[in-house]
């Protein structure tokens, strides 16, 4: 009996360790498809991977008879990334998306490919503008696919309470924080003054505006942009300190602040998720004493170099820039398309926020792409602070800033 | 011949195996990490060449650095104080016997449970200009206007204290509730049998007893209180820095490991002065018995 129970076991033992062997020798779902798979780097939000994961990767999916690997990788620890694995030699991304205004470090790195060869492959539906984004010494690393630029945002029902039009010059916008200051006793315009990149970018547009060369710290277009925020700053919301990309709408959703500047994604956000639809209107923003400027950000595809997937990583960009695509952004995202004629699905309702996003991208700039941008955020920053937050002498802090900054690009 | 038939480890070789586990988790995960840290703050962002004092130069020169110092001790030094006394009154009231004490306990350690970040956020939904505080003085008549609580200085940083103080005491309370109930009867029956009173029970006998739990829940809370990150950063941005906020900011806006590096080890110098300026005040083998 007992020696029948233990030969029942060993059967079963062996069977067990059989089936195991099985299940390690066949190849699961993605390793089958290991050959034809593409995996791709993208920092989105979940409601844009939702988006992505069902209906863009799936279209491309069956049209190369691939899978779409998506991989969650943060913008500024991309560069890191790319660069350990070109050293390692097992390059494990085939197509990378990288915020536009973090592109130089890719390039300086020589994690990239060059390719201007395919340059002709980019519809002719796409404005040239944004397709410099990506050009470094005349060869360019990366394809447009979704451009972006700060629109303004403002309360209609409190700027009519106020008898308040939305403010198209700098004079009328200190008009605007004066009054809803006076009125309410407290600040209800918005500035980006949380620090970093929100403050730096709202800058470098605010200098161009007023007809400076942000880089330089002490042109005079920089110099007034700062005498002006300097004045402004008492009647401006005290959220402003708070107030980042993220945190802007949210201000706006509470009505802590009536205007403020941000990128698109806001009006989707806080229509769904807020119900601001009647409430919130956009346009495209106010020019400085010299223009009006919107610095053009958003993201670019590139390939790395020792991409496992070139031509597929290809065929994946044109994909992203093709119209059926882009609409696919337009009207399930809110995205601004990079292309022209991806607008026909938009819903009623986003037209005028896309109107004001067009308007604002036909005074877009490219910002410049300098090794020691992050130092110059830095120093911008620290200005703004000492200057605005804190009232010291515009030009003796400006040029002590410079001789740092020159110390900078010295080293660079 | 370690491994001859019959050979039995020694005492100290089975201690040592059994210990290697957990040091090489130390070594591999804490210590290279912080020694990989401090080699970093010493090397020159641009050459590489090590050993350079230029990211220390650089951090001390900068505006923020001292006030994210100043901050860092201010938010350590008061928080503590704070949530020590409070910490103590809490234990203190729960050691009593009294009905329901069961569930006083468990309601009051809820907020140990509820991650940071998520207190952070809701911290921001009190503190916030349109926040509920601002809106319940304002219904009382104390305010017209809003209280930017975020406005900087020590306001903004008495805010700190008082959010972290929230999630935080309860530890506090924990650590030195343990500490009462260990202590035993009958020294207090023996010092009210010597005439002593509440007052004099509470100076002669708990406070040097427990004195051990103190020393634990101010090195815990301590160390903490000096790394406290997602609740400056998210309650009041960077109008208050504090040095972690500082070293995150570095690293991640300004794509500089180095100066990052330099603050973070400035920080742990800190907690390490700290702790042994403690153990040196009130003597290391006084509250570690």
């Amino acid at each position: 009996m007992r020696k029948r129970a233990v030969t029942f076991l060993r059967k079963e033992a062996i069977g067990l360790a059989s089936a195991i062997l099985l299940a390690c020798t066949i190849p699961s779902g993605p390793l089958a498809a290991e050959e034809q798979s593409l995996t791709v780097s993208m920092r989105l939000q979940e409601s844009e991977w939702q988006v992505m994961r069902a209906e863009v990767f799936p279209r491309f999916e069956k049209e190369c008879d691939c899978t779409v690997l998506p991989r969650d990788v943060p913008p500024e620890q991309l560069g890191q990334l790319l660069e350990a694995m070109v050293r390692a030699g097992q390059m494990k991304i085939d197509v990378l998306a990288q915020d536009n205004l973090r592109l130089l470090e890719l390039v300086a790195a020589g994690v990239v490919q060059d390719l201007s060869a395919y340059e002709d492959r980019i519809p002719a539906t796409v404005p040239r503008t944004l397709t410099e984004a990506g050009r470094f010494r005349g060869k360019l690393y990366f394809f447009p696919y979704r451009p972006n630029v700060q629109i303004a945002y403002y309360n209609a029902p409190r700027f009519e309470r106020h008898g308040l039009a939305p403010p198209r010059t700098w004079t009328e916008l200190l008009h605007v924080a004066r009054t809803f200051k006076e009125k309410e006793g407290i600040g209800r315009v918005l500035f980006k003054a949380w620090g970093g990149a929100p403050t730096a970018t709202q800058l470098y547009e605010w200098i161009v505006s007023a007809g400076g060369d942000p880089l330089v710290l002490t042109d005079s277009g920089t110099v007034e942009t700062f005498r002006f925020l300097q004045r402004l700053w008492p009647y401006l919301s005290p959220d402003s300190r708070r107030a980042k990309w993220d945190t802007s709408n949210q201000f706006l959703a509470q009505e802590s602040a009536y205007l403020a500047q941000n990128w698109p994604f806001g009006v989707r956000l806080l229509v769904q998720e807020y119900g601001k639809k009647d409430t919130i209107k956009t346009y495209s923003g106010w020019a400085g004493p010299v223009r009006e400027a919107h610095v053009i950000g958003g993201e670019v595809l590139g390939i790395p170099v020792g991409s496992p997937h070139p031509t597929l990583a290809l065929d994946f960009i044109q994909f992203m820039q093709s119209k059926a695509v882009q609409e696919i952004f337009t009207s399930r995202l809110g995205w601004p398309a990079v292309r022209t004629d991806a607008y026909g699905r938009v819903e009623v309702w986003m037209r005028p926020h896309f109107q004001a996003v067009a308007q604002a991208l036909e005074h877009g700039i490219l910002r410049k792409n300098v090794s020691y941008w992050p130092e110059y955020e830095k120093l911008i920053n620290e200005a703004f602070v000492r200057i605005v937050v804190r009232g010291e002498v515009v030009e003796g802090t400006l040029h002590a800033l410079q001789a740092r900054l020159e110390t900078f690009q010295a080293r660079h | 011949m370690p491994f001859r038939p019959g050979w039995r480890p020694s005492r100290r070789v089975i201690e040592g195996l059994f210990l290697a586990p957990l040091a090489l988790y130390v070594l591999g995960l804490t210590l290279s990490p912080a020694l990989y840290t401090l080699a970093l703050s010493f090397q020159d962002r641009l050459t590489g060449s090590i050993p350079t004092l230029a990211n220390y130069r650089a951090i001390v020169e900068h505006f923020q650095f001292w006030e994210a110092a100043y901050n860092t001790l201010f938010i350590t030094a008061v928080g503590l104080s704070l949530e020590l006394c409070l910490g103590l009154g809490m234990a203190l009231c729960l050691s009593v016997p009294f009905w329901g004490r069961g569930l006083a306990r468990a309601l009051m350690l809820i907020p140990l449970g509820v991650p940071t970040i998520v207190s952070a956020a809701n911290m921001r939904y009190i503190f916030g200009t349109v926040g509920y505080l601002n809106e319940t003085l304002y219904r009382m008549g104390l305010i017209d206007i809003p209280i930017d609580w975020a406005s900087g200085g020590t306001r903004t940083l008495m805010t700190v204290v008082v959010a972290d103080m929230w999630k935080v005491t309860p530890l506090v309370m924990l650590i030195l509730l343990a500490g009462l109930e260990g202590i035993p009867g009958e020294l207090y029956e023996a010092a009210v049998t010597d005439g002593a009173g509440p007052w004099q029970c509470f100076r002669y006998v708990t406070l040097p007893l427990l004195k051990p739990s103190i020393t634990a829940a101010l090195i815990i809370r301590g160390i903490d209180a000096f790394r406290i990150f997602a609740l400056p950063l998210t309650l009041v941005g960077r109008s208050t820095p504090v040095l972690s906020t500082y070293a995150y900011f570095e690293y991640v806006d300004y794509l500089n490991p180095y100066t990052s590096a330099a603050s973070a080890t400035i920080l742990l110098v800190m907690i390490l002065a700290t702790i042994l300026a403690y153990f040196k005040l009130v003597g290391t083998e006084e509250v570690i018995s």
